[in-house]
């Protein structure tokens, strides 16, 4: 089934049943909007979780580089998109330490 | 609402059957912008494609699509261009596919300038077999044939091309999709024989035993040894060495492959030779 409508107003959601937990996106993202979650289910036993989907900036990097077709960003004219500020940025550098892993509140 | 990439799929084939964070599903994505760029209808399209894992490339979109021999697809292609010249063609070969064992084949489709557009995806390695030695692995790279490391020394695959006569020389990488789309979309407009190599990531059969075995790792490795055009152009030859610039690297105008067979045919209707 297709899943390029938005299921809410939401800035980025995924396609879990094509998500192969390769890390890019999480790579990717400037905003520190991205996490892997265990999931023990999955094929490499991490799965992509949207973590701060208020803090998306809308830049897309995490859609065009995703090689599964399984993520997706809403088109700007139709969602508002956050600025983004030092503590995204700080958030972003976190994960990428803390091996793309979701960091523990 | 996102880009609705789905219409273009063979949405019953997904997921693919890459590896993750493959460069190859990158690179789709941007053929598939491009398409959709130039308003092109899927029937009028067609995907030719070899073996490896860009052979997979034909099963997964959705127009016309032929899935040939391995190394043959430049070969497949010229055949279906000659009889349909106001069709799309696009030729989708891997390094080994397109530069070892069909080699004679992209060559001998550079210098006819038939108007098809070929992107090879340089993974530098054979990475559906299992990592062998492929015609672009970097010297000192382990592969499982050359254990101690390879010490053949590599093909320039936008050079050879030009070399051969190709009259659209690109390269990009997988880093940055959005100038990918670019310059697919410029090759496709181009009139021609349009050769795009696209340099993409195999953290799992070529960066597993050479020190970068996550996709980012990979695709870091790769933004260190590319580099843009122009800046390229500015620095010392002595630094050149092992750096790949990317952009459009050649575009000139050359007769196309189809106008000039028709030529053939009007001269055989009139009994006469070609004039050229």
């Amino acid at each position: 089934m297709s899943l390029v409508t938005a299921p809410q107003d939401t800035a980025v959601w995924v396609d879990i049943s094509r998500c192969k937990a390769c890390d890019v996106c999480v790579s990717m993202c400037p905003a520190g909007v991205l996490a892997m979650v265990a999931a023990p289910s999955s094929i490499l036993g991490s799965m992509i979780e949207v973590v701060e989907p208020s803090a998306c900036i809308g830049c897309k990097d995490c859609e065009l580089h995703c090689p599964d077709f399984a993520i997706y960003v809403a088109d700007r004219k139709e969602h508002k998109f956050a600025k983004i500020t030092d503590e995204a940025k700080a958030r972003a550098e976190a994960v990428k330490n803390n091996k793309y892993r979701k960091l523990s509140a | 609402m996102a880009f609705d990439y789905d219409k273009y799929l063979r949405v019953d084939k997904m997921p693919t059957l890459w590896c993750w964070g493959c460069g190859d599903g990158v690179i789709l994505k941007a053929v598939i912008r491009a398409i959709d760029k130039m308003g092109w209808d899927m029937k009028d399209v067609c995907v030719v494609s070899g073996i490896g894992c860009s052979g997979r490339f034909s099963s997964y979109i959705d127009c016309n699509t032929v899935h040939t021999t391995h190394g043959r697809a430049i070969a497949y292609a010229t055949g279906i261009k000659l009889a349909n010249p106001e069709k799309h063609v696009i030729v989708v070969t891997g390094d080994g596919d397109g530069l070892a064992i069909g080699g004679n084949h992209t060559i001998h489709g550079c210098r006819r300038n038939i108007d098809l557009n070929h992107i090879l995806i340089n993974n530098f390695i054979y990475g559906l077999t299992n990592s062998q030695t492929s015609p672009t692995t970097p010297q000192g790279m382990w592969t499982v044939t050359a254990q101690y490391g390879n010490i053949d020394p590599t093909f320039n695959a936008a050079k050879l091309a030009f070399g051969a006569g190709a009259t659209f020389v690109s390269r990009e990488t997988v880093l940055d999709p959005v100038k990918m789309e670019k310059v697919l979309v410029a090759g496709f407009k181009h009139k021609g024989y349009s050769f795009m190599e696209m340099l993409s990531n195999c953290h799992i059969n070529l960066g597993r035993k050479n020190k970068m075995g996550d996709a980012v790792q990979n695709l870091n490795w790769i933004d260190d040894i590319t580099i843009s055009k122009k800046k390229y152009d500015a620095l010392p030859d002595d630094e050149k060495y092992g750096k790949f610039p990317t952009g459009i690297l050649k575009e000139y105008d050359n007769p196309e492959y189809c106008e000039s067979y028709d030529k053939v045919i009007e001269a055989a209707q009139n009994k006469t030779t070609v004039k050229l």
